[in-house]
């Protein structure tokens, strides 16, 4: 459990938050989400203790022990691994660092990540899985994993998300992702958290989410329905609506469209940029 | 030994607004009633599952306590789930799916611009039978 409560916290000048509230539930995979710039990356960050709250307080589930961060793995490209140590020498560290007797490094074995390499000679992929592996082997109870999966090649990707899904699968851990595409992890996700000038704009659970955003393709605005964004074509128009359920079908001109998971946060994007 | 299935091919429609949860049972139950997956056949491990469909682990374990409270498979503690038809139990989801899928049936030929009568013409012409008087091919009656 992550429990922040009336957080403020300022880049500068620029506020990001103020008064900013957020539980997380033990075990919970959660999708922060939003415009670039609104603070996705920084709530990560604030959550992993890289960064610390102006004001309010970041509370974790007691069994996460007295430092609680060491319970939590924050996968991000802006922290650095020992760029000059090899793979080798950066594991050892790491376990003498944890006093850690084992290391299981097949993921690594799988990315044709040699030992002795250097770890600035690692393309971004490699050092994400390393890191994963580096991270996991402290059997975290939350995982923070930042917009980095975005910038690694498809096979890696998917290394990583079975590793995810392999550990979900054997215990409870709390996962916090922070995206905004979405096409293979759409379904890992159990709640979304969409993030608007500070603040928590929609907060649903996925299958609600999917429930009430809908595109209604029609000639004319639905005067009945919330509409986040529109896409006007030649003969109709999309609009994207919410909070949409059953009801509003009756007497509705136009068709209704369910939508995936990239095209629902588009829609709430998209009306922020109009 | 338990056979282990494998090859049961599940696709979720992401941008369906049936949960993924509801979309992989309901493959199953078809699997199961199809006689896809055959009675006493061991599924898919949780973890293989979610891994093969890239699905929350625990949207898995919702589908198969589900799936069991509905009489289609059943668990053996550390042995896995296993596919065992409760007829009792099971009959109203069979016609559950049989009514979902005559829907799904009827939706895309009238958004073809068919009339029932043509739908009935083609049901019989396809189950090579008259209407009326159609009979069940495997003789079940419930």
């Amino acid at each position: 459990m992550i429990d922040i409560t009336k957080l403020s916290f300022s880049y500068g000048k620029t506020r990001l938050f103020e008064d900013f509230n957020l539980s997380l539930p033990a075990g919970q995979v959660c999708l922060v989400t939003g415009i670039n710039g609104v603070g996705k990356s920084t709530l990560l960050r604030l959550m992993a203790g890289v960064l610390r709250p102006d004001k309010g307080t970041i509370r974790y589930e007691a069994a996460l022990g007295a430092d609680p961060r060491r319970k939590i793995g924050f996968i991000s490209d802006a922290l650095s691994l020992y760029e000059s140590l090899t793979v080798a020498e950066a594991i050892r560290l790491h376990k003498s660092v944890y006093g850690l007797s084992t290391f299981d490094d097949s993921l690594i074995r799988h990315t044709k990540i040699g030992s002795r390499q250097k770890i600035r000679e690692l393309s971004i992929g490699q050092r994400t899985i390393l890191h994963l592996e580096l991270v996991l082997s402290l059997d975290p109870e939350v995982l923070l994993i930042d917009e980095i999966i975005h910038s690694i090649d498809a096979y890696l990707r998917r290394i990583f998300l079975e590793q995810i899904v392999q550990l979900l699968s054997t215990r409870r851990m709390t996962v916090v992702m922070v995206n905004v595409n979405f096409h293979d992890i759409e379904h890992l996700i159990e709640r979304v958290i969409l993030l608007k000038a500070g603040e928590i704009a929609v907060d649903e659970t996925i299958e609600d989410l999917k429930a009430k955003v809908k595109k209604v393709s029609s000639r004319s605005r639905p005067d009945s329905l919330y509409v986040l964004s529109r896409i006007d074509y030649s003969d109709h128009s999309d609009f994207y609506v919410y909070p949409f359920h059953d009801g509003l079908r009756q007497g509705l001109e136009g068709d209704v469209h369910d939508l995936d998971l990239t095209e629902i946060v588009s829609a709430f994007i998209g009306g922020e940029y109009a | 030994m338990d056979k282990i299935r494998s090859d049961l091919i599940i696709q979720i429609d992401a941008k369906s607004a049936v949960p993924a949860y509801e979309q992989i049972k309901r493959a199953i139950k078809l699997a199961v009633l199809s006689g896809g997956l055959k009675e006493g056949e061991r599924l898919t491990t949780l973890r293989e599952m979610a891994l093969k469909l890239m699905v929350n682990p625990n949207t898995i374990i919702k589908v198969y306590d589900q799936l069991e409270n509905e009489g289609f498979i059943y668990s053996r503690p550390g042995a896995g789930y296993y596919v065992r038809l409760d007829r009792a139990k099971s009959g109203a989801a069979r016609q559950k799916l049989f009514r979902e899928v005559t829907q799904d049936y009827v939706a895309k030929a009238v958004d073809l611009g068919f009339s029932s009568g043509e739908m009935l013409r083609e049901l019989a012409r396809l189950t090579s039978a008259g209407i009326p008087g159609g009979e069940r091919k495997d003789g079940c009656h419930d």
